[in-house]
């Protein structure tokens, strides 16, 4: 081993809030307490090897559709929609470039997945996964069609509100994002277990999308908003 | 200045596209172009609290390259860096709960002993998990932060052969991998 190392990082993360982010065991969602680790996190320092991260993702991954509604004879069925999202971190600076992806139920909420038992119909016009890389501004629009409720399974009686599913990579390795955005106005909402995992009700809302007015977007979509906040921000510099 | 507040996360769900979690796992070239260093397959299974495997598990790794260099220009070498190891990877566990990665040994650098760093997503996990396997026992401020100290050797890969490092996960209950939270 070498002397500790002089690397000092201009890009910090902060621990998590417990207000904003899950506990990891949740009350009602019996999978967590099969999965969840029981003994407390360890904390670590940070270091070069976590302060850095890959660039350019989708040299490895291959982008896959950027239009999930299809046109004409072709077209899925359901709502069209526009998803407007933009990628910051902590200090709202855009992620260029950031690699993004994205999957969702077809509009009778069911995924074009071997796992998924729902009874409800596939869509064959309806794929639902999208990887995508953002534009220099960390924006990227994608069309689709707007996902269905679904019943979980099991005992709880518990159904998914409309939801999209979406993988983020940050600047840096502890930046990496996997979330869901939600729909406003949705009864299902108030009660979905995965959403109400986060404590902070502002925290909630900041997880739900916002309708455009109608003359934002084409005449035969909506268009919904949506900004995610990867970690991370610049290191304040040292005072002298 | 900060701003915002990082989005909630959440769990990637049951239905995250099964190929999404392919065609990522061997970082022993880039571009079809080997990358420099030793060639090693990383492999283990995933396990939950009653020992049962996981199926389609998501694992990302990055590490740095055989000289010890990430490929990222916050690295102070990065002008040295292998431009043929991409470093980071991505890989899905099978039925019986196997992962796989083909990668190269990282090298040492200044301050750091060779690791490679996990990311594990998957169904009922509200947050991604995060750990770090070593190759051997040996002084690095990550391992050393582990507490108590006698959990450290879970994150010490055990050697087959040369070019074979074995890392299982247990994400919960007895032999239980320590994650970090950061």
């Amino acid at each position: 081993m070498s002397a500790p190392a002089t690397w000092k990082s201009k890009y910090v993360i902060e621990p998590r809030d417990a207000r904003t982010q899950s506990a990891g065991v949740e009350p009602g969602y019996a999978q967590t307490e099969w999965r969840w680790p029981s003994q407390p996190l360890q904390r670590r320092p940070h270091t070069l090897s976590e302060l850095t991260g890959p660039q350019d993702v989708l040299k490895r991954l291959a982008p896959v559709r950027g239009d999930l509604a299809g046109q004409g004879a072709k077209r899925a069925i359901g709502q069209l929609i526009h998803l407007r999202t933009q990628v910051v971190d902590e200090d709202g600076a855009p992620v260029a470039g950031a690699a993004v992806e994205i999957w969702h139920a077809n509009a009778a909420g069911k995924y074009t997945h071997r796992n998924d038992s729902h009874d409800a119909p596939l869509d064959p016009n309806f794929y639902g996964a999208a990887r995508m890389t953002a534009d220099a501004d960390g924006r990227i629009e994608l069309r689709t069609i707007k996902p269905g409720a679904y019943p979980t399974g099991g005992a709880e009686r518990w159904w998914r509100p409309p939801h999209v599913h979406f993988s983020v990579w940050g600047r840096v390795w502890l930046s990496r994002l996997v979330t869901q955005m939600f729909f406003p106005g949705e009864p299902l909402n108030d009660s979905d277990g995965v959403l109400n995992a986060i404590r902070d009700p502002q925290a909630r809302v900041r997880c739900i999308a916002r309708l455009l007015p109608q003359t934002e977007g084409p005449e035969n979509a909506l268009v919904y908003e949506y900004r995610l906040v990867v970690r991370g921000s610049r290191a304040t510099p040292a005072l002298p | 200045m900060k701003r915002f507040v990082p989005t909630g996360e959440m769990t990637l769900g049951p239905f995250f596209p099964r190929e999404f979690g392919q065609g990522a796992n061997d970082l022993t070239a880039f571009e079809g172009r080997p990358a420099k260093g030793e060639p090693l397959e990383i492999t283990g299974r995933v396990v939950q609290a009653d020992g049962s495997p996981l199926d389609n598990v998501v694992l990302e790794i990055w590490q740095a390259d055989a000289n010890g260099i990430f490929r990222d220009p916050a690295d102070p070498r990065y002008a040295q860096a292998d431009p043929n190891f991409f470093g980071w990877g991505r890989a899905a566990t099978d039925a019986q709960g196997i992962y796989t990665f083909r990668t190269i040994r990282p090298g040492a650098y200044p301050g750091r002993a060779p690791h490679v760093n996990f990311l594990i997503l998957y169904s009922g996990l509200m947050r991604q998990l995060q750990t770090v396997m070593f190759f051997e026992k040996a002084s690095d401020p990550v391992l050393d932060a582990v507490e108590p100290a006698a959990l450290r050797e879970r994150l010490i890969a055990k050697s087959e052969g040369a070019a074979r490092y074995r890392f299982d996960i247990r994400l919960r209950g007895e032999g239980e991998t320590p994650f970090f939270d950061d």
